[in-house]
């Protein structure tokens, strides 16, 4: 599996793992909109940390188990398959971000547009990784 | 559209020079051994640069690597 794929993965899995939680946290208790609001600035701050860890020991550990592979500089496939990536992660992005800055305003406020805001992020950031492993499968 | 396919012979070649790793040819190209094998399996077709590397590392012209077969449309 190439290195760039093995990260891709990692970002992936650290998304789902750290940022699922959140949301089906954030989804299943009611919260006011009321700003601010400690207790959904903790669990924000719980999973981006965690997140940060989660990267942070995968790419040690990576770059230890593979340490030529990761200093090798990306190839054209990498920088191809990343320009199809970022371009789908755009489309969801500019989408979702319509939404909550255009349509959100009218009916809800506070932290409901924000976690809206950190969802569509996510979701952008999942499907870049997502198209990531999936051209580097087809390819494979 | 004209419609047809890039077929190689990256692997024959490999052989005749003293059986070359993926990873030595990637090295020599500046591209990883992965994208060698996709290369070498027809599911990525290399940018024209790196087909012209691909050909100098064995020195071939590049027509001895790669081929264009075109499909061709059935007679009516």
């Amino acid at each position: 599996m190439p290195f760039r794929e093995k990260t891709a993965w990692l970002a992936l899995i650290s998304m789902v793992v750290t940022f699922g939680p959140y949301f089906a946290l954030v989804g299943t208790f009611a919260h006011g909109d009321a700003l601010p609001n400690l207790r959904l600035l903790g669990l924000f701050a719980v999973a981006a940390i965690s997140q940060m860890i989660i990267l942070g020991a995968g790419r040690f550990f990576l770059s230890r188990s593979a340490p030529e592979d990761a200093r090798v500089p990306p190839d054209e496939r990498d920088l191809a398959i990343t320009r199809r990536s970022i371009t789908s992660a755009y489309y969801v992005l500019i989408g979702g971000m319509i939404v909550v800055g255009c349509v959100m305003p009218f009916n809800s406020g506070g932290w409901s547009i924000i976690n809206a805001a950190l969802l569509m992020i996510v979701a952008a950031e999942l499907v870049h990784y997502g198209v990531a492993i999936a051209n580097y499968r087809r390819q494979a | 559209m004209i419609e047809g396919s890039i077929s190689n012979r990256i692997r024959a070649l490999r052989f005749h020079h003293g059986e070359m790793s993926q990873g030595d040819l990637g090295q020599l190209i500046g591209v990883t051994r992965q994208t060698i094998a996709s290369i070498e399996a027809g599911k990525y077709s290399p940018s024209l640069e790196a087909a012209f590397r691909i050909a100098h590392a064995f020195n071939v012209p590049l027509g001895d690597v790669f081929r264009w077969e075109t499909v061709r449309d059935e007679e009516p």
